[in-house]
C-alpha cells in the first residue's frame, strides 16, 4: 500500500494469500523460504492442458520462528488452482515433512485447498498418500504437526485426509473441512441430498463451528492472524506424539461419534444432542458466546 | 354511440361470474381455478404482476392451468417475464402476445419462444415505458397482483414491496378493469393501507409470501482488486469533480464496489457531504457501511431487497417508511425520480460498440430492458439547474450561451475490459444487431445510446465522451480505456495520447491513483458477515448468501 491506508486493524485469515499468512503468522521477519518461484519449479502437467503455471506451484515452504521456536512451515496458495495438489505442490510438502524428522522441528500446514488437481490427478494421489505417511513417520519421533484451516477453498479432498492426520487443528468459522465437497455431493447423491447453494447449509455441515464441536478440530479461533498464530504457539506446548494407543483411541472416538450422531438428519440436530441450548443460534453467534456454548462440544483430546 | 357505458356492464359481468366462486372479496383458494376461468375472457389484455423482484406466483401458476380450449389469445402486458409459469402460459398456447420489460432468468428460453414463434412479441420496454402505456394503449382487462395482507374489504398491504402494483392497479381499476390480489394472509385490519379496498375486486389467500428474488445483494467476498481499481476510477474521477450528490446505481460489483469504497477511500479524500447523498436506489446491502457513517442523507427505492426489512425500519431518517415502519417502495415513482432528479447513472453493461451503444443483449438471450435506460438517459425534458448536469452541459458544448445551453445527465459505464469468461466489453458490433435481423426487430434492443452515455470507466482508465468533438476522437477515446481487447490493441496510439493530454482520457496515474492500493483491505466490508455485523444485527441475509 502506498498512499492509501488499508483497513488494516487486522489480517483476515480468509482474505490473506499464503505469504500474507505466514508474514503475520511467524516472528516477523523470520521466514525464509525453499525451493522459491525465482527457481521456478512448475508443474510439467499443466502447459498440456494450455493451464497458467505458478512459480511456486502453489504451496510457500520454508522455516521461520514462532515466539522464538524454530518451526517449518507450509502454506498453500487457494487463489492458484484452488490450492489442488499437484506433483510438485506435493513433493515440496513431503520434502519439508521429511526435512522435519531430521531436524526435529515442528511443522505449520496452512491448508487452502479444493483437494486434488484433477490435471495430474495419478501425481496428486500419490502425493497425498506419501504425504501422510511422512506426517504419521514425523509425529512418531515427537515432532507436532499442527493444521490452521481458514482459507477461502477450505480444506477438502485429499487435503482433509492430511488434516486427519495432524497432531492438532486450528480452524475459524470460515474454515471448512470435509472429503466430499458441496458441489460433489449434490452431483453424486442429487439436490434433496444436498443444496450447494444453501451456502448455510454448506457452513452449519462442514464448517468451522461445527468441526470444533463434534471434534473435528481442536482450537477455534477467529479470523484473524493474530489469533492463528497465538492459538499455533498453544499448539505447539501440547507434545503427545503418535502410537498405537493414540490410533486406537482415536478410532474408539470415531466410532462413539458415529454411533452417538449417525442418525442425525442436519448439524442442528446433533447441537441439540450435544446438550446446547438454542442450537439455531450457533451459526450467529460470535466467537467468545460460541466458546461459552460449546463447552459440552466433543473433542479429541486423547486421541491426538 | 348511443350505448354508453358498455365497459362498466362488461366489469359488472365478470363481477357476477367472479363472485359466484367467492364469499364477499374472498376466493377460497381451491376454488381459484374456477373463478379464473369465470372471469377471465379470451383475447383479454392481462397484466400478471411480477418485476425483476415480486412476483404474483400463486396466480401466475393458476393462470398457467387454465385450459386454452377456453381460454386463449390472451395479450400480456407486464412488468417482467421472470417465472418459469410466465413462458408456460405461452407454450400452452392460452396467451399469444407479449408485451414486457424485463426478462432476466428466463432470458435464454424467451429467446427459443420468439424465435420459434410461439410468443407475438409487441415490444421489449423499460418499465416507465411500459407504465406509461398501461394509461394510453396497454390498459389491462384484468390485472393479478400481489400484497402481504388484505382485510374483507379488500384494502391491500404490500409491505416493503409495493413496487409495481399502485401503477397497475391505477390503470386497470379506473378503467373498467378487474383486479385480483393474492395476499399472504387475510387480517382483521391492515397494517397500513397501500391499496384502498374500493379499487380491489377479490383476493384470495395464499397462506405463504409471494416470491421474492434478492437481486441487488452482491457479496463483498466475490469483488475483485480490478473492479476495486475501477471503483476508485470513478470516484476520484467522476464523483469528486462533477460533486455529484444525486444519483442511480445499477446492479453490479463494479457499483458495489463504489459503495463499499465510500466509508474508506471516499473518507480519504474528503468527500462525505459533497457526493452520494442522495439516491433513488434498492436498500443495497453493500450500501450498509456508507448509511452507518453518516454519508447518504436520503434514498427512494424501486422496491424493497429481501433480508433488508428490520434495517429500512429502523433508518427511516434515510428511507420512505410507511406508519407501520416499513418501506415504502413505489416503482413508479423512483423511476421517475431517477430520470428527472438525479444527475447521474452508473451502472455495468456487457457489450460496447465504437460509438458508445451498449447492450446486455447477446444472441441466444433477451434479458430485457428493466430501469436501466430509463436511469441512462438524458431527459430532455429537464429543466431545473444543478452543478453536475451544468458542468456537463459545458463539456458537450463550450461554446453554446451558458443561458440557453441544456445540462447533461451523467451516464457511466463502467467494467472491467474482459468480462466475465473473458468475453471483451469492446465489440465491433454488438450481438443486439444479429438479433434484430434474425427476429426481424424495427429496433435493435440497445440498453443505453450512444448520445446519452458520458464517460466510460475501465481498469483502464476514463474516457470522456462530453469532451470528443468527432465520431472519430469518440471512437478514438473508446479504443483508448479498451485495454488489450482487439478494439483496444487496434487504437490510434498518438490521437489516443493527445486525448489523454487534453484530458479526454484520464489514466489512473494522472488521477494519482496507484494500481497497486487497489486492495480487498480497501471495502468497507469484506464479506456478508462484515454487512450484517455494520447494521448491528439488523440485516438478515438469505441462506444463500450466508458462509456461516
Amino acid at each position: 500500500m502506498t498512499q492509501v491506508a488499508a483497513n488494516n486493524v487486522s489480517l483476515s485469515w480468509y482474505e490473506a494469500s499464503a505469504r500474507q499468512r505466514i508474514d503475520a503468522l511467524v516472528d516477523a521477519g523470520s521466514f525464509c523460504e525453499y525451493i522459491g518461484p525465482e527457481l521456478r519449479e512448475i508443474s510439467p502437467h499443466l502447459s498440456i492442458f494450455d493451464l497458467p503455471e505458478q512459480f511456486d506451484d502453489g504451496i510457500v515452504i520454508g522455516h521461520g520462528r514462532l515466539d522464538g521456536t524454530p518451526v517449518l512451515i507450509a502454506a498453500q496458495e487457494g487463489r492458484f488452482m484452488g490450492g489442488a495438489f499437484g506433483e510438485v505442490h506435493g513433493a515440496k510438502l513431503t520434502g519439508l515433512l521429511r526435512a522435519a524428522r531430521a531436524l526435529r522441528q515442528d511443522v505449520l500446514i496452512l491448508f487452502d485447498t479444493g483437494g486434488v488437481r484433477l490435471q495430474e490427478a495419478n501425481a496428486g494421489e500419490l502425493a497425498i498418500a506419501e504425504i501422510m505417511r511422512a506426517v504419521i513417520e514425523v509425529r512418531r519421533t515427537g515432532v507436532s504437526v499442527v493444521g490452521l484451516i481458514g482459507g477461502r477453498a477450505g480444506c477438502y479432498g485429499g487435503g482433509s485426509l492430511i488434516a486427519g492426520t495432524c497432531s492438532r487443528l486450528i480452524v475459524s468459522e470460515q474454515g471448512r473441512i470435509s472429503v466430499s465437497g458441496p458441489e460433489v455431493i449434490e452431483t453424486n447423491r442429487g439436490i434433496e441430498e444436498f443444496d450447494s447453494r444453501d451456502r448455510a447449509l454448506v457452513w452449519r455441515t462442514m464448517g468451522g463451528k461445527h468441526r470444533y464441536l463434534i471434534g473435528g478440530a481442536d482450537t477455534f479461533v477467529d479470523d484473524e492472524a493474530l489469533a492463528f498464530r497465538q492459538a499455533a504457539i498453544d499448539a505447539l506446548k501440547i507434545k503427545r506424539g503418535c502410537d498405537t494407543n493414540v490410533l486406537e483411541a482415536e478410532q474408539n472416538r470415531l466410532e462413539r461419534r458415529l454411533q452417538r450422531f449417525g442418525e442425525a438428519e442436519d448439524a442442528v440436530d446433533i447441537w441439540q444432542t450435544l446438550g446446547i441450548d438454542a442450537p439455531t443460534e450457533i451459526p450467529a453467534l460470535p466467537t467468545d458466546a460460541f466458546l461459552r456454548a460449546a463447552k459440552r462440544r466433543e473433542n479429541a483430546d486423547d486421541a491426538r | 354511440m348511443s350505448n354508453w357505458g358498455m365497459q362498466k356492464a362488461a366489469l359488472g359481468e365478470r363481477l357476477t361470474a367472479g363472485r359466484r366462486h367467492a364469499k364477499g372479496k374472498i376466493v377460497p383458494l381451491p376454488s381459484l381455478p374456477a373463478f379464473l376461468a369465470a372471469v377471465i375472457r379470451s383475447g383479454d389484455r392481462v397484466c400478471l404482476e411480477g418485476d425483476n423482484q415480486k412476483q404474483a406466483d400463486l396466480l401466475a401458476a393458476a393462470l398457467a392451468n387454465l385450459d386454452p380450449a377456453e381460454i386463449s389469445d390472451l395479450h400480456m402486458v407486464q412488468s417482467g417475464v421472470v417465472l418459469p409459469a410466465h413462458l408456460d402460459i405461452f407454450e400452452k398456447g392460452i396467451a399469444r402476445r407479449l408485451d414486457f420489460s424485463y426478462s432476466g432468468p428466463q432470458s435464454a428460453r424467451i429467446a427459443r419462444m420468439l424465435f420459434g414463434r410461439k410468443i407475438e412479441l409487441g415490444a421489449v420496454h423499460t418499465y416507465l415505458e411500459l407504465f406509461a402505456r398501461y394509461f394510453i394503449d396497454l390498459t389491462p382487462n384484468v390485472a393479478l397482483i400481489a400484497a402481504v395482507s388484505a382485510d374483507k374489504d379488500g384494502n391491500l398491504y404490500t409491505g416493503p414491496n409495493t413496487e409495481d402494483t399502485p401503477t397497475v392497479v391505477e390503470a386497470t381499476s379506473y378503467k373498467n378493469g378487474l383486479v385480483v390480489a393474492q395476499v399472504t394472509e387475510i387480517v382483521d385490519k391492515v397494517p397500513r393501507v397501500d391499496i384502498p379496498g374500493d379499487l380491489v375486486h377479490f383476493v384470495v389467500e395464499a397462506g405463504r409470501p409471494f416470491y421474492v428474488e434478492p437481486l441487488f445483494t452482491r457479496d463483498p467476498a466475490a469483488i475483485t482488486e480490478t473492479q476495486i481499481l475501477t471503483a476508485m476510477l470513478a470516484i476520484k474521477g467522476i464523483y469528486a469533480p462533477y460533486g455529484v450528490r444525486r444519483l442511480n446505481h445499477g446492479i453490479g460489483f463494479n457499483t458495489a464496489a463504489i459503495e463499499l469504497l465510500l466509508p474508506t477511500y471516499g473518507e480519504k479524500l474528503g468527500l462525505k457531504g459533497k457526493v452520494c447523498t442522495h439516491f433513488a436506489l434498492n436498500p443495497h446491502p453493500t450500501l450498509i457501511p456508507a448509511i452507518e457513517s453518516g454519508w447518504v442523507d436520503q434514498i427512494h427505492c424501486f422496491g424493497s431487497e429481501v433480508g433488508m426489512e428490520d434495517y429500512v425500519a429502523a433508518r427511516s431518517d434515510i428511507f420512505f417508511t410507511g406508519p407501520d415502519g416499513s418501506l415504502r417502495s413505489n416503482r413508479a415513482f423512483c423511476q421517475t425520480a431517477g430520470l428527472y432528479a438525479c444527475d447521474m447513472f452508473i451502472g455495468s453493461t456487457l457489450q460496447i460498440d465504437l460509438e458508445g451503444h451498449s447492450s446486455t443483449v447477446t444472441t441466444s438471450r433477451i434479458a430485457g430492458f428493466g430501469g436501466a435506460p430509463n436511469m441512462g438517459s438524458d431527459p430532455r425534458g429537464r429543466r431545473h439547474p444543478s452543478e453536475p448536469w451544468l458542468k456537463a452541459g459545458a463539456e458537450a458544448a463550450p461554446d453554446a450561451a451558458p443561458a440557453l445551453r441544456r445540462g447533461r445527465k451523467l451516464v457511466v459505464q463502467i467494467g472491467e475490459t474482459f468480462g466475465e469468461r473473458n468475453a471483451p466489453l469492446f465489440v465491433e458490433r454488438l450481438d443486439a444487431l444479429e438479433l434484430a435481423r434474425e427476429l426481424k426487430l424495427d429496433l435493435a434492443p440497445v440498453m443505453v445510446y450512444s448520445d446519452d452515455v458520458t464517460h466510460i470507466v475501465t481498469e483502464e482508465g476514463i474516457a470522456n465522451l462530453l469532451m470528443c468533438r468527432s465520431k472519430d476522437e469518440r471512437e478514438q477515446a473508446i479504443r483508448g480505456v479498451a485495454g488489450y481487447t482487439d478494439i483496444g490493441r487496434a487504437r490510434d496510439a498518438k490521437l489516443v495520447e493527445q486525448l489523454r493530454q487534453r484530458g479526454v482520457i484520464r489514466r489512473p496515474e494522472d488521477l494519482g491513483i496507484d494500481p497497486l492500493d487497489a486492495d480487498r483491505r480497501l471495502l468497507a466490508a469484506r464479506s456478508i458477515k462484515d454487512l450484517m455485523l455494520a447494521s448491528g444485527g439488523l440485516y438478515r441475509p438469505p441462506s444463500r448468501f450466508r458462509n456461516w
